[in-house]
């Protein structure tokens, strides 16, 4: 009995602990987090600590990240930054507006509208004035089109910003890519169609099945996990010659949207996908692999083609680059489209996302802080301290002023493992992220850099550039023309919720889609399956009648706003 | 009541186990009946930024909306197929399995085999559907090869892209990572089996199979039935995890289970409404499924849960 009172008596005890401990936690809320940090001469600064949430996948810096903390010692804050791992962002965003918890800063990404209508984030128009560097980030105009509907600005979107003009060396955004010992083995062709692309890689593949080390070599890979299912579905518009408005095709003429779903195009491209993965040039695992597995199948080397945006495999072409025997496995952009004589449009000038933005929450104690956090970020020796790193460390600067690396400065800025100990571009703030560095003289970073770009090329890149007559991977596509006003109309539909009509359609068809695009791909019957897929889209999603008449209008209403109605 | 000399009796002689079960009592009052408040989203077209006292009240509004399509409709048949058959296997591998470790002679060689048998139920699930992953593989993948081997496929089968083998997947997948765990307390039930009554047994010239038959078997039923009634009631527990973590475009009409459903419309697309209207419609199902399953044991004379 005695015993039994004493491990109950424990039990309690232990439940207190417990309670009190969670309790704790919620006593001391109000304070902003602080931490010391050690400068290079030695002494010890404490500075603010902010938190932030990133919704899209990313890599976390070390703790004492050196560049992080250099910018820590020169503006008294840093941000601990956390990145979205094996969840979507809507379900990441969700769980936090259901706890009505937050980081001080948020990007939300496609959960932007969710976090808005929850009333997370504070409006930052209360506060900018005295943060001249937020304020002038964007023009007035531009600014107007961030408003929320209730007149406010909640985010900031970071990129697109471009100071003096844009010098981008490298195709960010989605493209065909081929591997450069493809190109190589058959002396640089020029490949223009969708048919010239998949025939190169099949040739390719018969001649070489093989890679050096003895693994078979993968001609072709589709990534279709949840929303990066882009890979599969998006191709139709790019291969009809029209630039990545990601939800429909605007006529330039008529100004007015098409569904490319359900255009010849679309099943060429499909019925070519079918073709190949019979003939087992698609990797037959493709449509089962999660993202994670087709980065590592990536950065085995295999793989000899895809449809991506560069920035959803750009760690598994770290990885290539860093393995040192694959140098003529990273890819190049081939501008394709369905036949010969479309003009292809798949790079594009950067545009302003108003779908997409940092924004800072209700739960954080300091915004002014915040504010001040932001606008140094934004300060032109901060920008070089992001962008760059530290002069001497991570690029020389010589006597004109001009930035230059070592190659070991070249392979340390490749090296993932380098990079979280020692670089912190900050790259979900506000960033002029194309363009100049604002000593006029340098690009904003070493992509922006084009004297310094193509010499931190590896020789497999150097001599396919070459035999093409280009300097960069832009210049592997055709230049991109200005903006139409209406572009980027994804920043209309990513912001689409199933409260409204078209919203509702929008969801239902990416359900369809989800569901019968892969079954058209790796159908006995090619037709019969996409006649099976039209009529059931055709069925579920009133396209016509609600989807398209919504983007009509939102095209007219971008092109009003441009003319300045 | 308190005036029952002999109740307060009771409760002062078991003060100590009433003391022990309040934390309990107090885990299931926060984490179970607490959240139910939440219930009343259901009814409403809720919005966190109006709270539940401002959002608006629409009635059934959102039940009729779940059975409007087929995709919930799907969703259930796919979480009871696969509950039934988590159940079915989730009973009898555990039995099978603690008689068989039970008629080891080799008292070394059983708890070796035991303590493996087990470890995976440490593993968590996203390195569970790794390994699945790895065995299902059509390159080098352990089943695929095995099966080519001896020769009765010759070319490997993509397993997770076929909506017919996905249940089996998952049934199977639980039953390697639980068998060894759920077989513990068949053991323990085992072991309290009079040891007496396998001796006379033997005696009347009882073989080692009749003795499982007419003894261990028998001596299992309560226990049996105990855990069979209460997994009745968490067969539309299946979970989310490995059907979520496996699942592909491909298989989606066969992997999405109503936990899935919630997420998806709870979270992902933020109508709450919608989700909880779906996790109530679980509840009552799972209660009716318990509710069965009892008033049936009893009716057969069987020990029952309440």
């Amino acid at each position: 009995m005695k015993r039994l009172k004493r491990a109950a008596a424990a039990l309690m005890a232990m439940a207190m602990v417990v309670g009190m401990a969670s309790c704790g936690g919620f006593g001391k809320k109000d304070e902003q987090k602080t931490e010391t940090v050690k400068t290079a001469d030695g002494k010890e600064v404490e500075v603010k600590v902010f938190s932030a949430f990133f919704a899209v996948p990313g890599n976390k810096v070390d703790d004492g990240n050196v560049v992080q903390n250099k910018i820590a010692e020169k503006i008294g804050a840093k941000c601990e930054m956390e990145w979205l791992t094996g969840q979507t962002a809507e379900e990441a965003i969700g769980v936090m507006i259901a706890g009505d918890e937050y980081p001080d800063f948020v990007d939300a990404s496609s959960g932007m509208k969710s976090m808005v209508d929850a009333g997370a984030f504070i409006a930052i128009d209360d506060y900018w004035d005295d943060y001249p560097n937020i304020k002038n980030f964007y023009t007035d105009a531009e600014w107007n089109s961030i408003r929320a509907e209730d007149g406010h600005v909640y985010i900031i979107p970071q990129f697109g910003k471009t100071w003096e003009k844009d010098t981008t060396c490298v195709h960010n955004d989605e493209a065909f890519w081929i591997q450069t010992r493809v190109l190589k083995w058959a002396n640089y062709p020029k490949i223009e169609t969708l048919d010239e692309y998949f025939d190169l890689i099949e040739r390719y593949i018969e001649a070489n099945p093989k890679m050096p080390d003895g693994t078979p070599n993968i001609g072709y890979e589709i990534l279709c996990d949840d929303w990066r299912y882009f890979c599969l579905e998006n191709a139709p518009f790019f291969l009809d010659g029209y630039p990545n408005d990601g939800c429909c095709i605007v006529d330039r003429e008529t100004h007015q949207a098409i569904d490319y779903n359900t255009t010849d195009t679309a099943k060429r491209y499909f019925k070519k996908l079918n073709e190949e993965y019979k003939k087992g040039i698609v990797d037959p695992e493709t449509f089962t692999m999660k993202y994670d597995a087709y980065i590592s199948k990536l950065s085995t080397g295999r793989v000899c083609g895809m449809v991506d945006q560069h920035w959803d495999f750009n760690d598994a072409e770290l990885a290539i680059k860093a393995n040192g025997k694959l140098d003529d496995c990273t890819y190049v952009p081939v501008g394709i489209t369905i036949d010969k004589g479309v003009e292809e449009h798949w790079h594009t000038n950067p545009a302003l996302d108003v779908s997409n933005g940092i924004g800072i929450t209700k739960s954080c104690k300091d915004i002014e802080g915040a504010m001040q956090f932001m606008n140094d970020l934004l300060d032109p020796e901060i920008l070089t301290l992001r962008n760059w790193g530290i002069e001497g460390v991570n690029y020389n600067k010589d006597e004109n002023g001009i930035f230059t690396r070592t190659d070991e400065m070249r392979n340390n800025a490749n090296d993932q493992t380098y990079i979280n100990k020692n670089l912190c571009p900050y790259a979900y703030f506000p960033n002029y992220s194309n363009g100049m560095d604002h000593d006029g003289k340098n690009g904003c970073d070493a992509n922006h850099q084009a004297t310094e770009f193509y010499e931190s090329l590896n020789d497999e890149i150097k001599e396919c550039f070459d035999a093409y007559g280009v300097k960069t991977y832009v210049e592997m596509l055709n230049e991109a023309p200005e903006n139409e006003a209406w572009y980027p109309m994804w920043s209309y539909s990513n912001a689409l919720t199933t409260e409204t009509d078209e919203g509702m359609v929008w969801t239902e068809m990416a359900t369809v889609k989800h569901e019968y695009l892969p079954q058209v791909c790796i159908a006995e019957d090619f037709d019969a399956a996409w006649d099976k897929y039209l009529s059931e889209y055709k069925k579920r999603c009133d396209v016509d009648g609600t989807l398209l008449p919504a983007f009509n209008k939102e095209i007219q209403r971008r092109i009003d706003v441009a003319a300045g109605k | 009541m308190f005036k029952d000399p002999d109740f307060a009796k009771k409760l002062r002689n078991q003060k100590s186990l009433l003391l022990l079960s309040i934390p309990f009592v107090l885990y299931v009052l926060v984490f179970n009946y607490a959240p139910l408040f939440g219930w009343i989203m259901a009814f409403q077209k809720y919005k966190p930024r109006d709270g539940f006292i401002h959002s608006q009240f629409i009635g059934i509004e959102n039940f009729k909306l779940l059975f409007r399509g087929n995709e919930f409709l799907y969703c259930v048949r796919n979480t009871l197929a696969m509950g039934v058959i988590n159940l079915v296997l989730g009973t009898i591998c555990p039995i099978v399995f603690a008689i068989l470790l039970s008629e080891f002679r080799f008292n070394i060689g059983k708890k070796f085999v035991q303590t493996i048998s087990y470890l995976p139920h440490f593993l968590s699930m996203i390195i569970l559907t790794g390994i699945v992953f790895d065995v299902l593989s059509m390159e080098n993948g352990m089943l695929n090869n095995f099966l080519i081997g001896i020769g009765v496929i010759d070319k490997p089968i993509q397993w997770l892209a076929e909506s017919k083998y996905f249940w089996w997947i998952v049934g199977f997948a639980n039953r390697w990572k639980e068998t060894g765990w759920d077989s513990i307390i068949y053991l323990a039930a085992i072991t309290s089996i009079n040891p007496d009554l396998y001796e006379a047994a033997s005696i009347d010239g009882a073989g080692r199979l009749s003795r499982i038959w007419h003894i261990t078997l028998p001596g299992l039923k309560p226990t049996i039935l105990i855990l069979l009634i209460m997994n009745v009631g968490n067969v539309l527990n299946v979970g989310f995890e490995l059907q979520y973590l496996l699942g592909n475009d491909l298989v989606k009409s066969v992997a999405e289970t109503i936990d899935i459903y919630v997420l998806n419309y709870g979270i992902s697309k933020s109508n709450y409404s919608l989700g909880v209207a779906a996790g109530i419609f679980k509840s009552v199902v799972s209660i009716i499924l318990v509710f069965i399953a009892n008033t049936s044991a009893k009716a057969m004379g069987e020990e029952s849960l309440y």
